[in-house]
């Protein structure tokens, strides 16, 4: 169901703060205002569970808590969140094992405006 | 990849010195490749024959291509041939030096035909590398060899790949390099069925410019550049990971990356250390594989 984007949050998960600014960026131009943000997957977690997010990005090699770790526990408890696997270890592998956990779809990293736009298209409608 | 080596080969046969070197990187993406590097590149034509031509245009009013023709060096289809062809990265290199005056067309003309033969290369690897070929330069060049040969190659090739494609490609790998002085140090354990630790050192004017380029912003600050620098090695080592997946069908998996020290990177106990300094045009950044 597509979703309003004015009033959505986004949580984005990454341990790199690079990645975080890059990513409040493109997410800022594409109309998200209320952009929240977690440097482990322990604090992903945590923040999931207090903004409850319209749509979460999450890295995959992470301290504390692996992005894979973070999925589990966050879809165990919401098993409706939409989850995003935003990585650069993008193999069969962990892919697979965090679309069993419920991950709703994946990015590849260095994430490109073009690529995300097309992804949040899926998810929310912006104001005319 | 080539260019990268070519450059390496230029210093190591002490036909060029670093500092011309760095300036020629910098200017090769401004510089326009003549039809006499395209000549000899392609062997239509001897270094003494390109210079036959220079010579002879110096007192009439014609271009280089009709000079050849009419010398009968070249036929027109070769001509056109020449000046539809792809300009690589080794030829723009070539072209920079000769218009420096750091090389002669004839001493260009030794120096690559000795490149291609001593690596098996034809003019066709420098527009399409192919990976075995790029590995096979690699390894030798690194000397790799042994029972991790071809994933610390395959290491290699997907580190110069992402160094090309986020950072830049005015680099040039060298063979040594002291790495105890570095100021920054990030690491990441790789391991599965191939266990090594990776790391990045540089010095901070290194690791800020490096930083700056792959964030696609100024990086002044040291604590942010060792972050961006961190994710590089993240991102390069994700993207390896995935290529040994495809080829190979094992999965490798990466631990958080973490700061260091130089030394301490210097210290780790390994089967065997894969030292890749990589000198840009703003420093230098070294690259560890250490397989443990």
């Amino acid at each position: 169901m597509e979703k309003d984007i004015s009033k959505a949050k986004v949580l984005v998960c990454d341990d790199s703060m690079m990645v975080r600014n890059k990513m409040k960026k493109l997410l800022t131009a594409y109309g998200f205002t209320q952009i929240f943000e977690a440097n482990d997957g322990a604090q992903a977690v945590e923040k999931f569970a207090d903004i409850i997010p319209d749509i979460t990005f999450m890295d995959i090699v992470m301290p504390e808590l692996s992005g894979v770790e973070a999925l589990k526990l966050i879809k165990t408890n919401s098993p409706d969140a939409v989850v995003i696997m935003a990585t650069s270890v993008g193999t069969v592998g962990n892919l697979s094992e965090a679309i069993k956990l419920g991950a709703n779809d994946f990015l590849q990293k260095p994430v490109d405006e073009e690529q995300l736009d097309k992804l949040l298209d899926n998810y929310f409608k912006k104001e005319a | 990849m080539f260019t990268q080596f070519f450059g390496s080969y230029l210093l190591n046969k002490k036909i060029v010195s670093a500092a011309n070197l760095r300036v020629a990187l910098e200017k090769k993406d401004t510089t326009r490749v003549k039809l006499g590097v395209l000549a000899i590149n392609a062997g239509y034509m001897t270094a003494k024959q390109v210079d036959a031509v220079h010579k002879k245009q110096a007192t009439v009013d014609k271009r280089i291509g009709d000079i050849a023709v009419e010398m009968g060096y070249l036929t027109e289809a070769q001509v056109e041939e020449l000046l539809s062809s792809q300009k690589t990265g080794c030829l723009l290199l070539g072209q920079a030096l000769v218009d420096m005056g750091c090389l002669t067309n004839e001493e260009f003309e030794t120096v690559l035909n000795d490149y291609k033969n001593e690596n098996g290369l034809t003019d066709n690897d420098f527009s399409n590398e192919d990976n075995e070929k790029t590995e096979n330069v690699i390894s030798s060049f690194f000397a790799i060899e042994g029972e991790y040969k071809d994933y610390c190659s395959e290491y290699v090739n997907v580190l110069f790949k992402n160094l090309i494609r986020f950072v830049g490609d005015d680099f040039t790998p060298l063979q040594s390099a002291v790495t105890d002085d570095k100021d920054i140090a990030v690491i990441q354990e790789l391991c599965g069925d191939f266990n090594a630790v990776s790391a990045i050192t540089a010095d901070n004017k290194a690791a800020t410019a490096f930083a700056s380029r792959f964030a696609e912003e100024e990086v002044a600050d040291i604590d942010y550049a060792k972050d961006v620098v961190s994710e590089f090695l993240n991102l390069s080592n994700g993207l390896y990971n995935v290529n040994i997946s495809e080829t190979t069908g094992k999965e490798i998996g990466l631990n958080p990356q973490e700061t260091t020290t130089a030394s301490a990177v210097n210290g780790i106990k390994a089967k065997f250390t894969l030292t890749i300094p990589v000198e840009f045009t703003f420093g230098t950044v070294v690259f560890t594989l250490a397989v443990i």
